[in-house]
């Protein structure tokens, strides 16, 4: 049997004789009770005194310190029940636990080009899987080892990006060769996506005796804590026995150039490790020769994205299905696994393969599609596109539905021929009139847009998918002849290209402003939240309800509402409701609270929970905008007002 | 003892008293320091920001300033205000020569410059993320025993504006409701919108909205709600009978600001706690 570097964990089956045996050869080890031997709580990462069925991990030393004794005791024990598993390689002739599959890169063959020596040749016949770990608050980590994974190719090492989020700190043990980039955050803490490794990790303290590892960390080095993160891995991966094959690099916020030096000199050092987990070192020249290459295949730093494994994870699935013809709806429960950086679409897929044939969604042609939206633990988002590792919840669960807002056809398809309408009529396409076109000296056509105004429209209109804005609003179950975000979107930025025609313009603010228009929007925050979509989205409206108030001189409710909001702040500082009601709603609609039982129900004291009387006599007196505000809406000013004024002459006079 | 600014919002120190009545003994109890803030105007509300965002974005600049002269945070016990807050730091941050413009004028009407250190934060934030709940069910003296619906609105439910509690399913009003030894009714409309910012001018839709809310809340089991939004707190509450009879739905059900419960749990105006108990368990309204 060939001599092991380090024990990882070692355990008891059933059926033990109780012969001793184990106990004499390794009493640290090996503990016997009336009815079976146990491993003894001392050298183990959970403490207990038990067979270890559970998998513990070994303390560092000790796995290193008794390997040779637990193996002489597997072999001594007659009825073959003492187990284990080798840290940093696969135990021979045991039946050990199967390593975590999360970041089991399968070892391709190599090409090995011509000229390339027999030493580093063998090198390259074994195990050239590389793990690189990120932690990533803002993705500049993640950038840096999807790079890191390219530039891993040059030296034939099978590169796997692993996102430390849902990494389980046991695969460490199985890994030869580790690179760990990762940013600091805050006052020297773990990026978010790193927290719960480094607690795994402080509390299994795996063994790491056969890991070779580099880190790379970011940093501000305003910060106190600079880089710190990398700091604690450095010193942890250390401190667990891992082998340093190069000093820690510490990277400010102008982190691409101490990056590239640290990549250049750890990739090559790095490769030099064997498949055994030896590092060879007398063959870093050649192999950094080899690296610089100097045929085409060698990846030179342009990047194509990489792809970002991570670990599988279970999810119980709380799925909607309705059936048009039964006209029955209801939920299906299904748990299952699948890797985090898998998309909903996939997991849509899995299902309907696996579990039940007959779920129908629409399935993307190619990420980011925009028919594909759905509503997944109140995101709503494209199906294609979004990561099961971005929607699940903390309990590892999907509460999967249609996109909101929509008839539904079938479980999670909806009907999309009411947006597709709503569109017809609105006609939002380019009608540009005809102009002259304008050329430049040399004769070549110009467009008729300049670039600041390219830029400034291409900014308003980066939406992925106005279906998915449409489902966005919160208002549009509620009033059905509301067009709808979607499309009212797609008319604003339409009026706001300069090639469109000045008869559609005028056609589509007309549009615009009619009751179903932008105004039939009850509250754009509704439509902001949802990502960056969203964002621009209730942005994209907001600008269309200014256009429309600039150009109709605030005349109606809405406009009215505004311009006498804007006025009572002006005035007072404060807004004044009473003024409000009475400007937007008329004399009469000031007194209709009395009437339709707003009034009666503040003045009963059954809202506002029983205020002092004094707020009741005080609503009698003064309908109906609220109970016990009036004394303060006419008489409130705030504190240097004529600050708040001076604001306003400066901005905007018309108020 | 904890220090920040407060700022009421738009109507709590006018429509909407009883948050006023209650912050103040609350955050007492709790040892939060609260700094008025007396030149703060209103920030606009969303309303003002349909003529000129930057006009808007200028009044909100400038009530952080003014925090910010005080060395101090925002405390807002309204989630539109509190929203509207984060939402101009955040373009502020973002826009270094947008944010340039606004300082020069507030810098020319008031003196002083928003620098962006001063953030705003929800009442609902800081009580779980700065006081903590353990300190909170350890202050409770009179526990709630009502099966209470958090309402949360659309408003602070967005990325950068609902502190550490996630965007889309929001649990903090939950915890604190627990804390506060009530029974948290978890319910599918937490956080849609009950169309506050167009009560008068879209009433049926707004109205839809709202009895939606309430019916959906009632449904699910809750005795009453509990609003961490002052501005929709008032179409919940004062226009729950006229929603309920435009919609037909069964939308009766009272409604407080967070505020007011806290403030009842921790043994301030014990009169009216009992008449929100009576309310709940024998009108229901």
């Amino acid at each position: 049997m060939s001599r092991m570097s380090v024990i990882a964990k070692v355990w008891i089956e059933e059926d033990c004789i109780t012969c001793d045996a184990c106990q004499d050869i390794c009493p640290e080890v090996f503990q016997l009770t009336d009815e079976t031997s146990q491993i003894v709580a001392a050298v183990r990462v959970d403490g207990q005194f038990d067979r270890n069925t559970g998998g513990s991990l070994l303390k560092a030393n000790f796995g290193e310190e008794f390997a040779e004794y637990i193996e002489e005791a597997a072999e001594a024990c007659p009825v073959e029940i003492i187990k284990f598993e080798v840290a940093g390689g696969a135990a021979p002739a045991v039946e050990a636990a199967a390593p975590v599959a999360e970041v089991a890169p399968v070892a391709e063959a190599v090409t090995v080009s011509a000229g390339t020596s027999d030493a580093l040749a063998a090198v390259f016949a074994g195990d050239r899987a590389l793990t690189i770990l990120f932690g990533s608050q803002t993705g500049n980590a993640a950038g840096l080892a999807e790079k890191t994974a390219k530039l891993a190719a040059n030296y034939e090492l099978n590169a796997n990006v692993v996102d430390m989020e849902g990494y389980n700190p046991a695969s460490l043990v199985g890994a030869k060769r580790v690179l760990i980039i990762t940013s600091t955050w805050g006052e020297g803490e773990m990026p978010d996506n790193a927290e719960d490794f480094w607690q795994g990790v402080n509390s299994s303290s795996p063994a790491l005796a056969g890991v070779t590892y580099s880190v790379c960390a970011i940093g501000d080095s305003s910060y106190d804590e600079y880089c710190k993160a990398g700091i604690d891995w450095d010193e942890k991966f250390s401190a667990l026995g891992g082998t340093s094959i190069q000093e820690i690099q510490l990277c400010d916020v102008d982190f691409d150039e101490p990056w590239s030096q640290w990549v250049n000199s750890v990739l090559p050092r790095i490769a030099c490790v064997d498949g055994a987990g030896a590092f060879q070192e007398s063959l870093v020249e050649e192999m950094i020769a080899y690296g610089a290459g100097g045929d085409d295949s060698v990846s030179s730093g342009d990047f194509t994205p990489g792809t970002v494994s991570m670990a599988e994870i279970s999810v119980s699935i709380e799925l909607f299905r309705y059936c048009p013809s039964a006209a029955e709806s209801g939920w299906d429960n299904i748990s299952c696994s699948i890797p985090a950086h898998a998309t909903v679409e996939d997991l849509l897929i899995a299902i309907q393969q696996d579990v039940d044939g007959s779920l129908a969604f629409r399935r993307g042609t190619t990420g980011g599609t925009p028919t594909t939206g759905i509503f997944v633990n109140g995101r709503i988002v494209l199906a294609d596109l979004a990561r099961i590792s971005d929607v699940i919840d903390s309990k590892g669960t999907l509460k999967i539905e249609p996109a909101p807002g929509l008839p539904i056809i079938r479980d999670l398809i909806v009907d999309l021929s009411g947006y597709e309408a709503a569109r017809a009529r609105a006609e939002p396409w380019m009608r540009a009139d005809p102009r002259e076109g304008a050329r430049l000296l040399n004769g070549a056509a110009v467009g008729t847009m300049d670039a600041s105004s390219a830029t400034k429209l291409h900014q308003k209109s980066d939406i992925l998918s106005y279906q998915l804005v449409q489902s966005m609003s919160d208002t549009s179950i509620y009033d059905k002849s509301y067009e709808g975000p979607g499309v009212h979107l797609q008319q604003w930025l339409r009026a706001e290209d300069p090639r469109c025609g000045e008869e559609q313009r005028k056609n589509i603010i007309s549009s615009l402003n009619e009751t179903d228009g932008v105004w039939a929007e009850a509250d754009l925050s509704s439509i902001a939240r949802y990502g960056s979509d969203g964002k621009l989205a209730a942005r994209g409206l907001n600008e269309a309800r200014a256009h429309l108030l600039n150009t109709s001189d605030y005349s109606g409710k809405h406009g009215r509402l505004v311009k006498w909001y804007g006025r009572s702040v002006k005035w007072t500082g404060n807004v004044n409701e009473t003024t409000l009601y009475r400007q937007v709603l008329g004399p009469l609609g000031l007194v209709s609270n009395i009437f339709n039982g707003v009034s009666a129900r503040m003045v009963l004291g059954f809202t506002r929970n029983g205020g002092p009387p004094i707020r009741g006599i005080q609503g009698l007196l003064m309908p109906p905008a609220g109970v016990g505000k009036i004394p303060n809406m006419i008489n409130s000013k705030v504190d240097a007002h004529h600050e708040v004024v001076s604001l306003f002459n400066e901005i905007d006079k018309r108020f | 003892m904890a220090k920040v600014a407060y700022y009421p919002g738009n109507t709590a120190r006018a429509a909407s008293m009883e948050v006023e009545d209650c912050i103040v003994p609350l955050c007492k109890t709790l040892g939060i320091d609260l700094v008025e803030i007396p030149k703060a105007s209103s920030d606009g509300g969303n309303i003002i920001s349909q003529a000129s965002t930057k006009l808007q974005h200028s009044l909100v600049a400038r009530n952080l300033a003014l925090a910010e002269q005080k060395g101090i945070d925002i405390m807002t016990t309204c989630a539109t205000s509190h929203s509207i807050m984060c939402e101009t730091a955040d373009t502020l941050a973002a826009d270094s020569i947008y944010a340039s413009q606004l300082n020069n004028l507030i810098a020319r009407t008031s003196g002083i410059e928003y620098s962006g250190e001063s953030k705003s934060r929800h009442l609902l934030h800081y009580l779980v993320e700065e006081i903590g709940l353990d300190k909170i069910r350890d202050a409770v003296v009179n526990p709630i025993n009502l099966n209470v619906a958090g309402y949360y609105g659309s408003n602070m439910q967005r990325e950068g504006a609902c502190g550490g509690d996630d965007i889309f399913l929001p649990s903090y009003l939950e915890q604190l409701i627990t804390a506060l030894g009530g029974v948290p009714i978890d319910f599918e409309l937490k956080c849609q919108s009950v169309g506050a910012p167009s009560l008068l001018t879209l009433e049926g839709t707004a109205m839809a909205m709202t009895a939606a809310v309430l019916c959906d809340a009632k449904q699910s089991g809750a005795d009453m709600m509990v609003s961490a939004c002052t501005i929709s707190h008032s179409n919940l509450d004062s226009y729950q009978s006229r929603a309920g009879k435009l919609t037909g739905k069964d939308t009766a059900m009272p409604v407080v600001h967070l505020a007011e419960i806290v403030a009842f749990a921790l043994g301030h105006f014990p009169d009216r706690f009992a008449q929100l108990r009576t309310r709940s368990l024998l009108i229901g309204s």
